[in-house]
């Protein structure tokens, strides 16, 4: 029981509070505080000291001499009432006698002390935390001198001083200690920020950076891992430290504690694994858990996992532990965000490079190259696929970063040009396009990438290409020698052609002497710059090259310096520019008559559709010249024909005039000999057509003329194609209606003429019909009884129909002839 | 080779290798009001020429043997006797370019009218 209860002052919470600020309690003896009560003990003459801080519940010495305990509870404590005046120093001489005193347990036992004097340990802001004190076993009457005492207050101050420099050192310390900290925690988290972007998108080593930079980072820890979430459970993946054994835990997401921070989503301190509510028992001890920081790794809509660090020990994080967890979930959500973007774009990446890489099509990636005026003049390759190397011939490997007029020597400008036009406009650029320097021809597509950059994509088309070119050829020649009439002609067309086609020096035909002994070559197709060599060759003044002609095969060397026909002296080739060469042997009746020639000034490999091509135009040459040849010889026979038959009827004609040399009347002989003449009109006209056809105008005109000039006659007609039988009959026909007319009719009166008109009508039987209009002729009656051989002919009508209407008027005949059109046209097969 | 003079009728030479032919030819002469004299080749009709200054006009077939000798014979009278008229027949065309000056040619089988007219105009 305390006689003379301590003041109320040592319960005030702000002076506790101050005197907590200090952090002095129970730390260990500090030279500064010895050495204060060292000189109170000489200062004062007494055997012990003390500087005692009086705490809620206790008194603390942070220094003493010739006393043995640390500290003492307040009952004990004389010091506490030192506190109750601060500006004074407490001096008690007999300790035994003073109220406060008397029965406090250090007077009345061991150590039986008697005297004490205590100056008030005051802070700057007027709070008393305890007091520097000098204690004797003897009783001292007479106190403290006046100097004693102010030297023991001097040193109390000394002692607050002391304890102000203390916690300023301290709080320095701390700082430096959070800032150091501070920075532990950030160069942890910038390591496993590192390590993330090192892992290059591997999802293990992206958590395991995690886990390892929150370890660094929080040194309480002895372990770490992560959990990823998988249906109700969580699977410990990346695992350090203690943990380093469990891979593959699995822990359930409703009793654990990581389970409990993944469903609250919030940071969960385990500080006690033994008592924690949400910590199953089993599952701490196989994990060896005494505590845990534990903080959610969200991501998304949700919770991917749980970041724990643990300790073995108890109550071993702090709340800033876990704060710090909390910003390493941080780097490990944008680990996984960024794990999982990279896993895709690289296998989106893999994904186009295998497709590139597999691509038939060739691709290339090139970037412009400009002048200092910013012209573009020239493209590097960037990239390009193996397609590219197949269909250009050249391996990709040595391409990138060198520049197509490096790569390929004189290319055409417009493979730089249209380029740089699709870099500059942004616009594609379809092309089929052919390469000179490879002859090859690509067809494609360019767009552009960036400001410099485009990316082509592209196949080879040369075999389309020079398939389409022959077949337009073939085409093309197939025209011109329908067009053409000489055979000259049609070998100078058909050697352009072919010439053009092939990219040949030299193309032309010829025909073969003997038994392919020489060949008389016709004026050939020549490039620039190659000489012609039309004229008289000698097989073998060039090789040995009459085998395979006369076996009726194309003659074909690529490079006459190679060939073992023409190699030992490839002299007279080359004399006239011939570095290969084909013969396309033309036959007739099994011999080798002619032979289309094509020469290139270079070897070159003759791909087998050209030879065919050659081929093709060998024999529609042939076809074509062969045609000709009929036709000069069908126009030569049928003059022949005409002549013969003229003579006949000319000596027919004769004949018949001797014959009725006795007649007395001329007329009819005369009429006579004029039918005949009529008549072979008729066949003149006939004849342009080679009897198959001919013009009813040139028929009328023809027939006409031999009556009266042609301006009597008005026709009137469309000038169709008539049949032979028609166009006999139109003449006799006319024949007579001109002699009558002549005679009686239109034609007898100067002024007189005759409108012929003819026209086709259409219906059920399409019908020609012919009108015969006489005027300004004197009137005319229809001949007496059934009149002579002339009327006749006129009533039989066109190829005699008998379908004449004849109305004989007052000036002249008009009469109407009908006929069927198909009598009178010829049949159209 | 008949040779009846008759100085009111122009003289005609009429130069055919066709018996048949050339009674026709000399009949169109004769209708014409002409004189007739017949040769029956080019070498005859030369001859003829060369005695018979007489000759004002020449009638001939280009048809005969030989097949250009009837032509042969008008350019050669064109070119030896300029003033001679020059009438011919002839089965097959001729361009105008290889007629002589003057030379009139008239087809196959005979028109009787333009030959008889053809023989007055000359001997006109």
């Amino acid at each position: 029981m305390n006689s003379h209860p301590i003041p109320n002052i040592v319960d005030d919470a702000d002076r506790l509070s101050a005197l907590m600020s200090y952090a002095i309690l129970d730390t260990p003896t500090e030279w500064g505080f010895d050495d204060i009560v060292q000189l109170a003990c000489h200062l004062c003459q007494v055997p012990v000291s003390l500087v005692s801080l009086v705490a809620g519940d206790r008194q603390w010495f942070k220094a003493r001499v010739g006393f043995p305990h640390c500290e003492t509870d307040l009952d004990s404590s004389i010091c506490a009432h030192a506190l109750a005046q601060p500006d004074a120093v407490l001096v008690i001489p007999d300790l035994t006698v003073d109220p406060r005193t008397r029965a406090n347990p250090l007077v009345t036992g061991e150590p039986f002390i008697r005297f004490y004097a205590g100056a008030p340990l005051v802070t700057p802001d007027g709070h008393v935390l305890g007091s520097l004190c000098v204690i004797d076993k003897v009783v001292r009457p007479g106190g403290l001198t006046v100097a004693q005492a102010e030297n023991l207050k001097a040193l109390a101050r000394q002692v607050v001083t002391q304890m102000e420099l203390r916690r300023a050192v301290t709080s320095r310390d701390i700082a430096r200690a959070e800032e150091q900290r501070a920075y532990q925690v950030r160069e942890a988290l910038r390591d496993s920020q590192a390590r993330i972007a090192a892992a290059g998108g591997d999802l293990d080593a992206v958590l395991r950076a995690v886990v390892a930079g929150a370890i660094s980072a929080v040194p309480a820890a002895d372990g770490g891992v992560i959990a990823l979430l998988d249906g109700d459970h969580l699977e410990y993946r990346a695992v350090l430290g203690s943990l380093a054994a469990h891979r593959g835990q699995r822990v359930p997401l409703a009793a654990s504690g990581a389970g409990r921070c993944a469903r609250t989503r919030e940071p969960y301190l385990v500080r006690d694994a033994g008592s924690d509510p949400h910590v199953d028992r089993g599952l701490a001890g196989t994990l060896g858990l005494g505590s845990a920081a534990l903080a959610p790794i969200l991501g998304g809509d949700g919770v991917l996992g749980v970041l724990k660090l643990q300790s073995a020990r108890t109550d071993a994080f702090t709340q800033g532990d876990l704060d710090i967890v909390g910003l390493f979930t941080s780097a490990a959500t944008a680990g996984l965000t960024e794990a999982s973007a990279r896993a895709e774009t690289c296998e989106k990446d893999d994904y186009w490079r295998g497709l590139f890489d597999r691509l038939s099509e060739g691709f290339v990636v090139g970037e412009v190259v400009r002048d200092e005026r910013g012209r573009v003049i020239d493209w590097t390759y960037v990239e390009v696929n193996p397609a590219w190397g197949d269909l250009l011939g050249i391996d990709p490997k040595t391409v990138v970063g060198r520049s197509v007029r490096e790569v390929i020597p004189d290319i055409e400008e417009e493979w730089i040009d249209e380029f740089a036009q699709v870099v500059e406009t942004g616009e594609v650029a379809n092309f089929t396009r052919r390469i000179e320097t490879i002859s090859r021809w690509y067809e494609g597509r360019a767009f552009r990438l960036d400001a410099n950059r485009f990316g082509v994509i592209f196949l080879e088309v040369t075999q389309r290409v020079e398939a389409e070119d022959r077949r337009s050829a073939l085409l093309t020649l197939g025209d011109r020698l329908r067009d053409l009439t000489t055979t000259a002609d049609m070998t100078r067309a058909a050697a352009e052609i072919v010439g053009r086609t092939l990219g040949a020096t030299r193309a032309g035909f010829g025909r073969i002497e003997g038994d392919v002994e020489a060949i008389e070559i016709e004026p050939d197709w020549t490039a620039p710059g190659i000489a012609s060599i039309a004229g008289r060759h000698r097989f073998d003044d060039y090789g040995d090259l009459r085998g395979s002609l006369r076996r009726g095969e194309p003659l074909v060397i690529d490079d006459v310096a190679t060939d073992p026909r023409t190699r030992d002296d490839p002299g007279p080739m080359r004399a006239i520019a011939v570095g290969a060469l084909v013969n396309m042997p033309v036959r007739e009746r099994g011999r080798t008559v002619a032979a289309f020639i094509v020469h290139d000034v270079k070897p070159r490999t003759w791909a087998g559709e050209e030879l065919a091509f050659l081929r093709n135009v060998a024999d529609r040459l042939e076809v074509g010249v062969a045609r000709v040849r009929a036709e000069e010889l069908q126009a030569v026979l049928n003059t022949e024909l005409v002549h013969r038959l003229k003579n006949t009827l000319t000596v027919v004609q004769s004949i018949a005039t001797q014959t009725l040399r006795s007649v007395t009347e001329r007329e009819p002989v005369e009429a006579f000999e004029r039918r005949v003449l009529a008549l072979s009109r008729a066949h003149d006209v006939l004849m342009q057509k080679s009897w198959a056809a001919a013009r009813m105008r040139s028929v009328m005109e023809s027939v006409l003329g031999l009556q009266a000039d042609l301006d009597r006659f008005a026709l009137d007609g469309p000038d169709i194609d008539i049949s032979p039988q028609a166009a006999l009959s139109l003449t006799l026909l006319l024949h007579e209606l001109a002699t009558n007319a002549l005679k009686y009719g239109a034609l007898s009166a100067k002024a007189g003429s005759v409108r012929i008109a003819w026209r086709t009508e259409q219906g059920t039987a399409p019908t020609l019909v012919l009108d015969w209009t006489e005027s300004g002729g004197p009137s005319v009656t229809a001949p007496n009884g059934r009149g002579g051989f002339g009327s006749k002919l006129i009533r039989m009508g066109l190829v005699g129909t008998r379908n004449a209407d004849l109305e004989y008027g007052h000036s002249g005949l008009r009469a109407e002839f009908r006929a069927p059109l198909t009598d009178i046209q010829i049949p159209v097969h | 080779m008949t040779e009846t003079r008759r100085p009111e009728h122009a003289l005609v030479l009429v130069v055919e290798d066709d018996p048949i032919l050339m009674l026709s030819l000399v009949d169109f002469v004769e209708n014409a009001g002409c004189e007739a004299i017949e040769a029956d080749s080019v070498a005859e009709a030369i001859r003829i020429l060369e005695t018979r200054p007489d000759i004002r006009t020449v009638f001939t077939d280009l048809d005969m043997r030989g097949s250009t000798a009837g032509m042969e014979l008008a350019l050669s009278i064109r070119d030896r006797w300029p003033p001679i008229e020059l009438l011919m027949v002839s089965s097959q065309p001729w361009d105008a370019s290889q007629i002589p000056e003057r030379g009139i040619v008239l087809g196959k089988p005979f028109d009787r009218r333009r030959i008889v007219a053809a023989i007055q105009k000359f001997a006109a």
